[in-house]
Formats: C-alpha cells, sequence, structure tokens
C-alpha cells in the first residue's frame, strides 16, 4: 500500500537520522585518539585526546602540543561569567603560545558545565577520563567546582585550578585551587567602606545562590552597625520593584548589592523611578559596562564598588585593558582576568615542571605565583628565566588579577581595588591588599 | 491633609505597581486563554511569543529612532515600533499555526507538547539572533510623577503609558467580544465549535483570528515587559509560569477570567512585602501579626494560590464546567 | 546449538520500526566496542556514560509508569528527582544540616520514604484536575519545592549545597575500597594505543552496577504490573477514565497510587545521582530535567517500557554528544542555543512523524501465555466438525 510504504519510508529515514547523529556525536572521539600520545602534531581545532597521560615531553623542533582542560559555564545561569571566562583565556593562549610552552603549543580543550554540577562532572569525566588531561582549569561556581573535585579530581594526580569560585568552604580543600580569591575579602572590605563613610545602618540584598550568599555571610559577620534589611533576591525576576521598596521602607542610608548585572541594572532603573536617592555600595559583580549603558545618567553616583584586581598602575594590567580593549571594544572584568591569571599559572607550571603529568605541575603550580623569585608580570618573562633552568621558586608570577601568590589552602592572596561612579563612568580611587 | 494620612501607607505604592504588572500579565494571559477556547491546547509557546514581540520592537524602534517626542515619556516612534511587535508576533503565530500546528493528527496533549517544541524554536532563534546578554529600549527612565509621591505612590508616566494601553487593547477586546460579529462567532466557537461549524461559521477564518489577537495581545505584553522591566531570551518563558497560574485559576478559556486571574497574580506579586507586616498595615489585624514569608518565595506564593483555587473550584473561577 | 529458526521468526515478527531500531542498537554496539578496543575510547568515560544513560531511563520510566500507563501528565519530575537526591544526600553527607554520617542504604531508605510522601502532597492537590491543569499545576508545585530547597538553609543548605555525599559503596566491607585494590589492568589490542582499566573505572564501573541494579529491579516491577489487573485499571484511565469509574474503580486511588510509584523510580535516579556527582544542589531541581525525561518518554516510544530505556540513552548520547560537536570543529553558532534549536526541533519532528515514539507498546500488552495458547487452525466448530476430529 502506497501510505504505508511512505510512512515506512518515514520512519526509516527518521531512524538513520537518528543513527547517524549518534554516530556522529561518536565519531568525534575517535578523531583524534588512536596516537600513540608521543609526538602528536595535530591541529589546534582536533585536539589531542590521547588517553594516555603523555609521559614524554621530547622537546621536538616539531613542537609538541600540551594540552589542558578547562570547564566554563557557557550556558546556565552563569553563562555571561562563562563568555567573559573565555576572552580573558582566549588572549591568554594567543600571549603563551606566542613565546611557545618548552617549545610546543598550549591547547585547551573546553567542555561545558552549564552552570550545574552534573554537567559540570560530565564535563570533568570526560577531561579527566577520556581525554586524559593532567591539568584543568575549572569551574565556575563554588558548589560546581567542589562536585568536580570530589567526585573525579580527588585521589588522582589531575591539578584543578578554579577561575571563579568565591566560596568561604574551598579553603578546606588544599587540593582544590583557585585563582578568585575567597569571597570573604571583598566583604569585609565593604563593611569598612561603609563604616568609613558614616553610615551605622545597611539593607543588603544578594542573589540567591552560592556566590551571592557566602559573600553575605561574610559580609553579615563583619558588620557591626545596624541591618535594617537583608533578603535575597532571585535571578531573572521580571520585578525587583518591591525589593527596591523594602529596602526604601527599611530606612537604612546606606544599600548594598550583591546581585549580577542583570538583576542589578533592573533595580537602579527601579531606584530611580522610585524617585529615592540612597548611597549604594556593591559587590563586583554589579560592575560593568553593560550596566552603564543600561541605566540612566546620575542615577549611579557616588556609588562604591570593591572588585578584585591588580594595581591599576601595574604596567602588565594597563597593557592587558589596552589588549582587550582593542580585541573586544571593552574593558576588561574581574572575571576575565581571573581565566587569563589561571591560563597563564597553567602555562607556567607546564614550563617549570619535569613532565606534563598532573604529580608534576602540582609540584609547581603554587610556586610559580609565590613571593620567592623574581617577580614578573608577563608570561614571556617567567618563561624565559624558567627556560634558561630556573625553577619554579626563581619566579614570582604576578597576575593581572593580582598578585596571585597561592597559599598552602590553593586560595590567592586578594588584592581589591575600590571604584567610585564618577559622571556615569567607573573610577578606581583606592586599592586594599587582602 | 492630615485626615488622609492614613493613606500613605506603602499598600497603594504596592496596589499602584501591581496595576503595571498585571497588566503585563492580562495581555499575555488574554492571548494564552483565546488560543485554549477555540484552538483547543495549552500554548506553551506563548511566552516567548511575548519574546518575540519586544525582540522586533527593539529592532524596529532602533531603525526607525524616536521621531516625535510623543506622550507620557514614550516617543511615536516607540509606539510605532510597538505596532510593529504585535504585528509581527501575531505572523509568526500564524505560520505556527499553518505550518505546524494543524498538520498535526494528535490530541490537545500532543499539541501541548508539540509548543513545547515550539517555545524551545522561538527562544534558540532569539539567543542566536542577540546573543544570551540582557538589553533595553534606548528610551530614558523616567522619575516618579510628582503629585502622587505624597501619597508613598511611585509610579513613572512609562508605568502610566503600560496599564493605560492595556485598558485600551483590553477595552477594545471586550467591544470585540460583545458587540461584533467576528467576537459573536468567536464566542460561539468557544462555546460550542460543533454546533457553530454547523451553523455556518467558517470555523478556520475564526480560528486564525483568534490567534491573530491572541499572539498580537501577547506582542503587546511583551514589548511592555521590555519597558518595564529589560529584554533577554528567556524574558517570556519565566513570566509564562505566572501566566499560566493566572489564567488557570480565573478558568482556561475564559478572557474574563483570565482578567480577574491575572490581576490577582500581579498583586499578590507586589503585595509579598506586605505579608510580614500585616498587622502594622492593616487596621484590624493585630500588630505583631505577621506571616514571616520573603519576596523571594513570590512565585511559590502564586503557585500555591492557584493550587488552593483550583482546590475549591477545579476548573477555576470563571472556567466552564464541562 | 544455536536455533537459527527461533531468530528468524522474531524477526519476521517484528515490525519495520523495532528491526530498524535493533539494526541501529547493534550498530552502535559494534561501534563502541571497536573504539574501546582501539583504545580511542577510555573505559572509564564509557562505565560513566552508560551510569548516566541508565539514570535518565531510570526517570523516563518512571515518567511511563505515570504518563504511560495512567495518562497523567507530570511536570514535576525534577521535584522527585531532586528530593530523592536530597534525601540521600542530607542523611549521608558529612555537611549535611539535619543529619549526616549515615550507611548510603539508609539515605536510599529514607529517599524513597520522603519521595512518596512529597507525591502524595502534589497528587493530592492536582490529581483530580484535568490533564492541562495537572501539567501546569504539578510544574509549579515542582518551584515551590525548588524554591524551598533554594532559601530554608537550616534544612538544605540552601544554595551551597550539600557537598561531601560518599559513594554508595562507602561503608561496606570490600566494595568501598574495591577500586583503589584491584590492580591496574593494561591491555593493547591495538599496540600503541592501550585500554587502561584502574581506579577510576573500577570506580565508575560499580557506580553503573548500582544504576543497573536499581533499574533492571524497576524494569521487571513495571513489567510485571503493566500486565497485572492493576495496570489494567490504569490503562483504562488512560484511555477512558469515565468508563473506569462507570466499572466502579476509584479512579483517584488508582492514579495516586500510579503516581507514587512513578515517583519512587525517580527517586532511586536522584539517589544514583548524588552518590554520582557527590553534590546536591538546588540546581538539581532544575525544570529542564523534567523537559528532557519527557522528550525520552516520547523519543522512546509513550507507554512502553522498552520505549523509555531506549529514549533514556537516546537523550544522554544527545547531551553528552553534543560536547564532541565541538571537538570535530568550529560552530559558527553558539553550542546552548544550538542544542535548545535541536531538542526543540527534534520534538515537534517526533510529535508531527511519530507521536508514538520508536517503540511503541505493541506486544508488551499482550500476556506471552495468550499468545502461545493461541491455535495455529481455525476453529471450525461443532457443525463442520467430524467424528474422531477433536480431542475433546
Amino acid at each position: 500500500m502506497v501510505a504505508r510504504d511512505s510512512s515506512g519510508q518515514r520512519r526509516r529515514r527518521f531512524l538513520q537520522a537518528t543513527g547517524a547523529s549518534l554516530l556522529a556525536g561518536l565519531a568525534g572521539c575517535t578523531g583524534g585518539g588512536g596516537g600513540d600520545g608521543e609526538d602528536t602534531t595535530t591541529t589546534t581545532t582536533e585536539s589531542g585526546e590521547d588517553t594516555t597521560t603523555s609521559t614524554t615531553t621530547t622537546e621536538d623542533s616539531g613542537g609538541m602540543e600540551y594540552t589542558i582542560g578547562m570547564i566554563n559555564s557557557e550556558t546556565g545561569s552563569l553563562s555571561a561569567f562563562g563568555e567573559r571566562n573565555q576572552r580573558g583565556k582566549d588572549m591568554a593562549i594567543a600571549e603563551v603560545n606566542e613565546y611557545g610552552v618548552k617549545g610546543g603549543t598550549l591547547n585547551i580543550q573546553v567542555e561545558d558545565s552549564e552552570s550545574k554540577s552534573q554537567p559540570g562532572v560530565s564535563a570533568a569525566q570526560k577531561l579527566v577520563n577520556q581525554a586524559g588531561v593532567p591539568f584543568i582549569i575549572g569551574a565556575v561556581g563554588s558548589g560546581v567546582s567542589l562536585s568536580i573535585y570530589e567526585s573525579v579530581i580527588q585521589g588522582t594526580d589531575v591539578v584543578q585550578l578554579s577561575q571563579n569560585s568565591t566560596g568561604l568552604g574551598l579553603t578546606e580543600f588544599p587540593g582544590l585551587l583557585r585563582i578568585s580569591p575567597s569571597g570573604r575579602s571583598q566583604s569585609v572590605a565593604l563593611t569598612d567602606i561603609i563604616a568609613d563613610d558614616g553610615y551605622d545602618s545597611v539593607a543588603v540584598t544578594w542573589v540567591n545562590n552560592n556566590y551571592g550568599q557566602s559573600l553575605a555571610d561574610a559580609f553579615l559577620n563583619n558588620w557591626d552597625g545596624d541591618v535594617a534589611f537583608q533578603n535575597p533576591h532571585n535571578q531573572e525576576q521580571n520585578s525587583y520593584s518591591n525589593l527596591v521598596s523594602q529596602m526604601a521602607d527599611s530606612g537604612a542610608d546606606a544599600w548594598v548589592f550583591i546581585a549580577y548585572q542583570q538583576g542589578f541594572t533592573t533595580m537602579v532603573n527601579d531606584i530611580f523611578s522610585g524617585g529615592y536617592e540612597p548611597a549604594l555600595y556593591g559587590a563586583d559583580s554589579v560592575r560593568g559596562d553593560v550596566v552603564l549603558e543600561n541605566t540612566p545618567e546620575g542615577s549611579m553616583e557616588g556609588m562604591k564598588i570593591v572588585t578584585p584586581s591588580a594595581p591599576v598602575n601595574q604596567d602588565n594590567y594597563k597593557e592587558f585593558a589596552s589588549a582587550f580593549k582593542e580585541e573586544y571594544d571593552k574593558e576588561p572584568t574581574s572575571w576575565a582576568a581571573f581565566a587569563y591569571d589561571a591560563v597563564i599559572t597553567a602555562a607556567l607550571s607546564i614550563q617549570a615542571a619535569d613532565e606534563f603529568t598532573g604529580a608534576a605541575l602540582g609540584e609547581v603550580v603554587r610556586d610559580v605565583t609565590r613571593p620567592e623569585g623574581q617577580q614578573v608580570t608577563s608570561y614571556a618573562e617567567a618563561a624565559e628565566i624558567l627556560a634558561d633552568g630556573g625553577g619554579p621558586s626563581d619566579v614570582d608570577y604576578q597576575g593581572v588579577s593580582g598578585p596571585i601568590d597561592l597559599d598552602d589552602n590553593g586560595d590567592p592572596k586578594g588584592f581589591l581595588q575600590v571604584l567610585e561612579v564618577q559622571d556615569h563612568a567607573y573610577e578606581g580611587i583606592d586599592f586594599i591588599s587582602g | 491633609m492630615a485626615a488622609l494620612d492614613f493613606l500613605a501607607t506603602p499598600l497603594l505604592d504596592y496596589l499602584a505597581n501591581g496595576l503595571v504588572l498585571s497588566s503585563i500579565i492580562v495581555l499575555g494571559g488574554i492571548g494564552l486563554s483565546l488560543v485554549y477556547s477555540i484552538a483547543g491546547f495549552a500554548n506553551f509557546a506563548h511566552g516567548d511569543t511575548m519574546t518575540v514581540g519586544a525582540y522586533t520592537a527593539f529592532v524596529a524602534f532602533g531603525a526607525i529612532g524616536a521621531v516625535g517626542s510623543g506622550v507620557l515619556g514614550l516617543p511615536i516612534g516607540f509606539f510605532v515600533a510597538l505596532v510593529i511587535g504585535v504585528a509581527v508576533a501575531a505572523l509568526v503565530a500564524v505560520i505556527t499555526e499553518y505550518v505546524i500546528y494543524k498538520p498535526l493528527d494528535t490530541d490537545r496533549i500532543g499539541l501541548l507538547i508539540t509548543s513545547i517544541g515550539v517555545a524551545f524554536v522561538y527562544r534558540a532563534i532569539i539567543r542566536m539572533e542577540f546573543g544570551a546578554d540582557f538589553r533595553r529600549y534606548d528610551i530614558q527612565a523616567m522619575r516618579p510623577i510628582e503629585a502622587l509621591l505624597p501619597y508613598e505612590v511611585r509610579i513613572t508616566p512609562h508605568d502610566i503609558a503600560i496599564v493605560g494601553t492595556a485598558v485600551l487593547l483590553v477595552g477594545g477586546l471586550h467591544v470585540l467580544l460583545q458587540y461584533t460579529d467576528l467576537g459573536r462567532k468567536m464566542r460561539a466557537m468557544a462555546d460550542n465549535p460543533d454546533l457553530a461549524r454547523v451553523s455556518g461559521i467558517r470555523t478556520e477564518r475564526i480560528t486564525l483570528w483568534t490567534w491573530i489577537i491572541g499572539a498580537g495581545l501577547a506582542g503587546a505584553g511583551g514589548v511592555f515587559l521590555g519597558l518595564y522591566n529589560q529584554l533577554s531570551p528567556r524574558m517570556g518563558f519565566s513570566l509564562l509560569l505566572l501566566i499560566f497560574a493566572a489564567v488557570i485559576l480565573g478558568g482556561i478559556g475564559s478572557v474574563y477570567g483570565a482578567m480577574l486571574g491575572g490581576l490577582l497574580i500581579g498583586m499578590t506579586n507586589q503585595f509579598m512585602p506586605a505579608l510580614p507586616n500585616l498587622g502594622q498595615l492593616f487596621p484590624l489585624v493585630p500588630e505583631s501579626f505577621g506571616i514571616p514569608i520573603g519576596i523571594q518565595y513570590a512565585n511559590a506564593v502564586a503557585f500555591i494560590i492557584m493550587v488552593l483555587v483550583l482546590l475549591v473550584r477545579p476548573t477555576g473561577i470563571a472556567g466552564e464546567v464541562s | 546449538m544455536v536455533d537459527f529458526e527461533d531468530y528468524r521468526e522474531n524477526w519476521a515478527s517484528m515490525s519495520r520500526t523495532e528491526q530498524g531500531t535493533t539494526v541501529g542498537l547493534v550498530l552502535i554496539g559494534v561501534f563502541l566496542v571497536v573504539a574501546l578496543l582501539s583504545g580511542a575510547l577510555a573505559p572509564a568515560y564509557l562505565a560513566f556514560l552508560v551510569g548516566l544513560g541508565a539514570m535518565y531511563a531510570l526517570l523516563s520510566l518512571g515518567l511511563n509508569a505515570q504518563w504511560g500507563f495512567t495518562g497523567l501528565i507530570n511536570f514535576s519530575v525534577a521535584a522527585f528527582f531532586g528530593i530523592g537526591a536530597y534525601g540521600t544526600a542530607l542523611m549521608t553527607a558529612d555537611s549535611s544540616p539535619i543529619a549526616g554520617g549515615f550507611n548510603p542504604l539508609v539515605g536510599l531508605v529514607i529517599a524513597l520514604v520522603l519521595t512518596a510522601i512529597l507525591a502524595i502532597l502534589i497528587g493530592v492537590p492536582t490529581l483530580r484536575l484535568r490533564a492541562d491543569y495537572l501539567a501546569i499545576a504539578s510544574l509549579g508545585l515542582a518551584e515551590v519545592v525548588r524554591l524551598i530547597a533554594l532559601n530554608e538553609r537550616q534544612w538544605t543548605n540552601g544554595s551551597a549545597g550539600v557537598r561531601g555525599v560518599p559513594t554508595f559503596f562507602e561503608g561496606w566491607p570490600v566494595l568501598e575500597t574495591l577500586p583503589s585494590t584491584l590492580p591496574s589492568v593494561r591491555v593493547a589490542v591495538v599496540p600503541g594505543s592501550p585500554i587502561v582499566l584502574e581506579a577510576p573505572f573500577y570506580g565508575a564501573f560499580l557506580d553503573l552496577v548500582v544504576v543497573a541494579v536499581f533499574l533492571a529491579v524497576s524494569y521487571w516491577v513495571l513489567r510485571r504490573v503493566h500486565r497485572s489487573p492493576w495496570g489494567r485499571v490504569l490503562r483504562t484511565i488512560r484511555s477512558d477514565e469515565d468508563l473506569a469509574e462507570a466499572l466502579g474503580k476509584n479512579t483517584y486511588s488508582y492514579k495516586m497510587q500510579s503516581f507514587v510509584f512513578g515517583s519512587l523510580i525517580m527517586a532511586l535516579a536522584g539517589v544514583f545521582a548524588a552518590h554520582l556527582t557527590r553534590f546536591v544542589a538546588p540546581g538539581t531541581l532544575d525544570p529542564i530535567t523534567t523537559f528532557y525525561v519527557w522528550v525520552a518518554v516520547m523519543l522512546g516510544g509513550s507507554g512502553s517500557n522498552r520505549g523509555a530505556l531506549l529514549g533514556g540513552f537516546v537523550i544522554v548520547a544527545i547531551r553528552e554528544g553534543s560536547r564532541f560537536v565541538n571537538d570535530v570543529g568550529a560552530l559558527p553558532v553558539d553550542p546552548a542555543s544550538l542544542r535548545l534549536l535541536v531538542i526543540g526541533i527534534l520534538i515537534i519532528v517526533v510529535m508531527r512523524f511519530r507521536p508514538q515514539g520508536l517503540l511503541p507498546p505493541q506486544k508488551e500488552l499482550i500476556w506471552p501465555g495468550t499468545v502461545d495458547e493461541t491455535p495455529t487452525t481455525i476453529d471450525r466448530g461443532v457443525r463442520d466438525a467430524r467424528v474422531g476430529d477433536t480431542d475433546e
């Protein structure tokens, strides 16, 4: 019968399509593999998926490709930060490969964590067990980073360096390193600034996730004065007007925002159209060009924001910022700076280590950032010292996000900058050492 | 005036802001209810239809510019962009109906599930085109209206525009439904589609008009949501659950139920801050009484109210008992 | 000796789609084996992926027990999954604000109990509603559960989540340390590209055993239930609830039983997930999980247990497979939008061309005994019977 044939054909076609897409999906894993793990001269799009951790680091003239992993929040609630991380990472790779790593090139295989722990673990599984990388930059979000560490990384030799995890709990895991300092330093700095400005009652709101909660906890613990209002807010709400009106009703002089840019923009607009004029303070997540573009002039005048950063008059930051502006036509954010430093640190560890294994990299990764050794501010400088026979303690990499100086708990030393909104633009007014 | 001092509570402000949010929800909800009563299924792509309208207006407004100074702080160009947004939302919905829903040989539930797929497709295309980050219309934000400040009511001319336009549109719909031929036929189809067809009503055309009106209203709602809050690819979907709550508790299939439900849900959302302070705000309630639910539970409260209403009236307040 | 006759008969009796699916599955299996043996696919990763697929298959089975059997449109899958995960995490993790340190088996029991309670709480207001209201109401209530998990820090640690959930075999005498005590094995089928079996693989394999056991038990129970009188009532309710009522069945009670039953299976998936990722957070309750499971069930075949299994693995293949697409070449479009678009188009295509899914229930619904007893010759009846014809 004609009708049955055509529907049968359709079924077959659909099955073929399903089968083909499954096959195509799995085809990727045989794309680069099957090599002997020694001298893979694969191109950068096909990342070297060696299932054996290559132990030979022959400095061939051909140049070896060193592949590390990165788990980024490309999608999900933290995708905006994933995007910023990516810019910093791209700039860092370009700079590293300009000089080279042990005569070869650095390649980063990026996987998406979807801002959640289970896909993050999937990503880690793929990187560690399938691709066999010895070093992972990941993840965005303390919960995801911890989940990856406890279910995949812990017990192996793989080095994990998180680019964005501010949760206080990570300090208790020395094996889990991070480039972003603990949120504590930001919150403490904020309390000091507000107190210095003469306010004794605050209204605090924070984004209802791990980042916001941990910063808020540290802030509330450290604040001596009165807390007239404290409440979390959810991301992606359609209206924050009742939050704003509650903050106004509390009678507090200073309003503190630990919020993401999307929500904060709405809040600023609501404050403006509510006719309120409080003293505004914020954590680094509220800052961004997109906020300036979408809020009216004068709506944030005088707002003080604490952000992790390098001293802005430091040459490497200036170079970084101008190169960034040239490339992306916007100011770099702290997330881009973190990701940049994470990649540089990884590259320096590869350069400094005896072999390209997790164990060897883990031994040197802290030292290349620690205060012993000559202070260097660029990858090329540091790599030269290491290539000339220097050890990891001969180098102290000062990053664009701060001095780094990874301590025994795997935490960096916080270095903060205080920004003030003047004429609807961010101006640096002070520095605080963590 | 001292006599009017008691009015200077935050309650009026909550009421006013509640009206604004309700207007947006009502615009979305009516479309949803209309489509349900005539096309026969709960359209999960409705929220993303709002998003389509909003982004179209964004592009149109960017292309047209402000033109004149307009009214209530909104330039003429914005209203033109609004009309374009409405038209495109309607067009997209009609195309979807003809290409996807009509040829489908499945029941209400199958159509519901298909509409989820359609919602994903709308959202993905908007994401690809505009990126995942948020943006706002290029319209200057405004200060609150001076005359209302003594009553602690803080709304801007934009808010008045939103409520005003919504009232106009809803009023127009009411006139359409009650006093025009098309409206009569729509009501007949909603009541009893078979009888309507038998009595000579061209049901296909009525369905077409329903999609146009329903999606058009949704588009308008989306544009105003973008003005009230901001534009992002997920904007419609995150409001969709609230719209569903409004429509269901009002009685799906009933336009007036949707209006009532939208009002209720919008007000609930804005009155959340009053919950912990009930005693202080209302005269007859003891001073210290309050329900300690924070505003982060706003959506949860809306759903609980919806469920409670359904427990008492399983078809919603104004729903048909079929 | 292999009896080819039987196989040929089986093959002939399968529908076109079933034949196609079998061929497709066999091809994929061969492909995986080849990839494994050639060392291109790491065994630990494959074991992990299979475990993940089994987890989604469990969720699909649970949804099948509610939607496929009884026609309940349950959009609160994520809530049951999440409460299963939280239940065991709160009992076993050391960072738990309520309890902590208990044996994972205790966690399993508590998770199931909590999920049953939640199912009743969600079911009571929603199961009497009509189908589309049930969908929205269950979705809304799942959001309420998620918001509670997010905000009630004293119960759930709030947004920080519960970390430090032990593996499922923590506290077991031998199995706890098995991954580290088993020797490392390197087999080089293709020279230079060895297959490595060491601790990560053994750990993943143990996890796989856990979920496989859950899956096997659930599947077996569902098969028996589907054909039982209880299952028949459920199927009647699905196709015509008024008829079931007319027959004197308390449909509400049956719907509640089916609802709770399905939710328990989903909770098993949640328990597995908690011990797999060692971390549970409000993100586990994200409604996107609900939509993925629905796609899995629809794609696989509504009402069919085999279909649910297939759908679960297909969904994982799509989700994790899309990671490899990035490796093959750079995409002009960002992956998130593409994934969303693909899922959306997939739903539309399936509903348009194959709304019953790949493997709809056919012979599953027929008790095997009936088939065997069917006479091969036509019953000619008394009139045409000849003396000595029959044994009666």
